[in-house]
């Protein structure tokens, strides 16, 4: 028997959930969904699970993963409680109940805990920056290693255990018997979804959304192993240069897009922007354009001179490293594909 | 026409003469008040005399009507004005407004037509049928229905051809197209408006298909197949003429639901639906009949009762609002919602579906109130100063509000509130 717990969804609306608490269970939003199926059916279902508070159920549950925010449900809610902001604030809330360190929750609740962290990160490039006597050479060596070490790190640190926590929650807890077998077959989904989003095509908006985000995938593994393996800002090789520069180039110009469409806010799915997403389209755009311009810079020969530009790039790059990627949105990359990865082990 | 003014002075002037505004002139005028009753249709009885039946009670609506409609013709304390409509009011003093009524021309003079329907046979024209709600044709000179009040042809002059067919097969002569708009300067002690609604346009909500799948009807639409004067004298789904068997209903289409500008409750869908429900199970007895909603809401006395008899009837409830309509190559439709009960997204098919459409607002009185403003509430029906104390008082002191012009209600609440405004009124005409 679960008990009631109003609490919760004074602790959603610091996700960024709407008035959820209109909902009158009719269903529309579940009936209009295109990703909805007989076997998930959602939004309905964990607008109830949040207006009781049933916390366990929702860590329980895959839905909220399931839904790619086309919008639908919100458009047509006749209560106007915004059943696709609430799914995309359980995201959040579901990242921040995965996270161990607890640090997810604490700067997406407080604009002000992510504000200081991004100040603290950038002023370590600075200090670091000013140890070494602004040595570029230096600089740019301990970037490249930074890169590979806080991969491992936040992977094995961070990322891993969250994900065993998100197994935890939605196979071992609930007690889902899983044969071994599945672990296995199912990696194929996981493999398909992480790199195709493939998805997203069931919704019914517009497909080129899906296109836009599965190219800025690419551009961004792209440019990670540009930059980490291939080591492109010390490269001689024309190819990886090149390659480099196309990568980049793809980053800050899909970012626009993505920007943009928060700012005209014609979409239900870019018209409700968290801090969290702001922070991550805005510090890839960065981080793309500041990648192309430290390489440009290079070519032209003139980055010796300026220095601040390799700095610039260092201190997104360690932001993004130390707090997107392991605490904010950057997370969803790999718990959207493993949800899809728990859907088959748990359906097969 | 600035010559042809005429004038003519009553104790009330009743604006509309749907079953509140009939209820409330006939009240005043039993008690001895003279009243001006304005129709802007050809005939009065709005709305109910087009009804099948009445719930919870099944009634026969027109046989309610119809009496109390001839009773209201016959009485000599109330003139009648069809076809006509309130330009404007003003109000001069108390106890004094004046108004401005434009009586459109019939191009038929009432008193002379029989009704023998010989226009209507010999006229050429046909069009849509805007009493039968669409579903079958009328001609260019009719007469609106067969329990009109007054039963008198006349000529739709948009659609006639001026042929002049009917004129040379009347008997009594009576049609002349030499008709022209009159207009009228009244004076009254007091003014009702019983402006009543309008029906939610399901046009407004494409997903369910209303206008582009042939098979998906209103309620009124369905009203008008199911009542004694009906057109066919048997249901049929309008795509293709056969006879139902599955039938569902759609509630709250236009209704709670605050994307189309409507978040209130109807109050009338959900009981006319079950009635429909179970007037179809008599008609059709083979028929499925399923009613999907968001909540039943069966308040009045012997509402929940009547609802309990639907579903001894057989007729299915399932809980869940319909979401989308798609329609098949054969007409059918294929409805997706979410089983509340179940938490399961589904689909049923349908051969027919009915959308219970919701009470709107009319908003025609609002501009002709001049100098003093009539009041509207937030969603546009007509303000009651106090809804608790004194239901029937309008901002304006000696302007009363009667039936659905002030809310959704059904037909005894719409005759209950005829009766505290026309009450109101003779107290407010008596204490001069």
């Amino acid at each position: 028997m679960a008990s009631i717990n109003t609490g919760f969804s004074k602790e959603l609306t610091k996700f960024g959930a709407f008035d959820f608490n209109a909902c009158y269970n009719c269903g529309t939003c579940t009936a209009v969904c295109s990703l909805s199926t007989g076997e998930d059916s959602f939004p309905r279902e964990m607008i109830r699970y949040s207006v009781l508070g049933l916390e366990d159920d929702i860590k329980a549950s895959l839905k909220p993963w399931l839904c790619y925010y086309c919008g639908e449900c919100t458009t047509h809610c006749p209560q106007e409680a915004d059943p696709g902001e609430l799914m995309m604030s359980l995201r959040r809330w579901l990242t921040s109940v995965y996270d161990w360190t607890g640090l997810s929750g604490l700067l997406y609740r407080s604009l002000t805990a992510s504000i200081i962290a991004m100040t603290l990160t950038a002023l370590a490039v600075i200090a670091y920056a000013v140890v070494t006597n602004f040595d570029l050479e230096k600089i740019m060596h301990t970037g490249h290693i930074f890169e590979m070490v806080v991969i491992g790190t936040v992977f094995t640190v961070i990322l891993l255990p969250n994900l065993l926590r998100m197994w935890n929650f939605i196979i071992l807890k609930p007690g889902i018997k899983v044969p071994f077998k599945n672990y296995v077959t199912g990696l194929r989904d996981l493999v398909v979804h992480m790199f195709t989003q493939k998805r997203t095509l069931g919704c019914d908006d517009s497909q080129v959304r899906w296109f836009e985000h599965l190219i800025l995938v690419f551009g961004y593994l792209g440019l990670l192993f540009t930059t980490v393996f291939l080591n492109w800002f010390s490269s001689e090789s024309t190819f990886v240069i090149v390659l480099g520069y196309v990568v980049s180039i793809i980053i800050f110009t899909v970012t626009v897009i993505f920007v943009s469409e928060r700012i005209r806010k014609r979409r239900e799915m870019s018209k409700k922007s968290q801090p969290s997403d702001w922070m991550f389209v805005v510090w890839l755009f960065m981080m793309g354009l500041s990648a192309f311009a430290v390489r440009l810079f290079i070519d032209l020969g003139i980055l010796q001179n300026n220095i601040w530009l390799y700095l610039a790039h260092m201190i997104i790059l360690v932001q993004w490293a130390l707090v997107i990627v392991p605490f904010g949105k950057w997370t969803h990359f790999l718990y959207r594909s493993f949800a899809m990865y728990f859907d088959a082990i748990k359906k097969n | 026409m600035a010559e042809n003014i005429k004038t003519a002075n009553y104790d009330a002037l009743v604006i509309g003469a749907g079953i509140a505004g009939g209820e409330a002139a006939l009240n005043l005028a039993n008690n001895g008040f003279s009243v001006l009753l304005v129709e802007k249709d050809l005939s009065i009885g709005g709305k109910m005399i087009l009804l099948s039946k009445v719930f919870p009670t099944l009634d026969c609506a027109a046989c309610i009507t119809t009496p109390k409609m001839s009773e209201i013709s016959r009485h000599h304390g109330i003139t009648i004005f069809t076809g006509s409509e309130v330009q404007k009011v003003v109000k001069k003093s108390e106890n004094s407004f004046e108004a401005v009524v434009i009586k459109q021309p019939r191009y038929v003079v009432e008193d002379d037509c029989t009704a023998c329907q010989l226009c209507e046979q010999a006229c050429p024209v046909v069009v849509k049928d805007q009493y039968q709600y669409n579903l079958v044709g009328r001609k260019a000179a009719f007469i609106p229905f067969s329990i009109a009040s007054p039963r008198v042809a006349a000529i739709d002059i948009e659609n006639c051809t001026l042929c002049g067919a009917c004129e040379k097969v009347c008997p009594t002569k009576c049609i002349d197209f030499t008709m022209e708009a009159e207009e009228y300067h009244i004076t009254a002690g007091a003014v009702i408006v019983a402006t009543g609604f309008r029906l939610f346009d399901p046009l407004k909500i494409p997903r369910y298909g209303y206008g582009q799948y042939k098979n998906v009807l209103t309620s009124m639409e369905m009203e008008r197949q199911l009542a004694p004067t009906r057109p066919f004298n048997t249901v049929l789904r309008p795509g293709d003429g056969k006879v139902p068997d599955k039938i569902a209903y759609v509630l709250c289409t236009g209704s709670r639901d605050a994307t189309v500008g409507n978040p209130i409750c109807s109050q009338i869908c959900c009981m006319y639906s079950i009635k429909q429900a179970q007037l179809l199970m008599g008609s059709l007895p083979m028929a499925d009949v399923t009613i999907y909603y968001i909540n039943i809401r069966s308040f009045g006395k012997g509402f929940e009762e009547f609802y309990e008899q639907a579903k001894g009837m057989g007729v299915n409830f399932i809980k869940g609002k319909i979401g989308k309509i798609t329609e098949k190559e054969n007409g059918n439709l294929i409805l997706r919602y979410e089983d509340i009960n179940e938490n399961k997204l589904k689909e049923s098919e349908h051969d027919m579906v009915v959308l219970s459409v919701g009470v709107l607002p009319n908003t025609d009185a609002a501009g002709i109130f001049r100098e003093q403003k009539l009041e509207f509430d937030h969603l546009n029906f007509v303000g009651q100063k106090d809804p608790l104390a004194s239901p029937a008082e309008t901002n304006i002191k000696g302007v009363f509000v009667a039936g659905t012009a002030s809310g959704p209600m059904d037909i005894p609440d719409s005759i209950l509130s005829a009766g505290a405004a026309s009450s109101e009124a003779m107290r407010y005409l008596i204490r001069k």
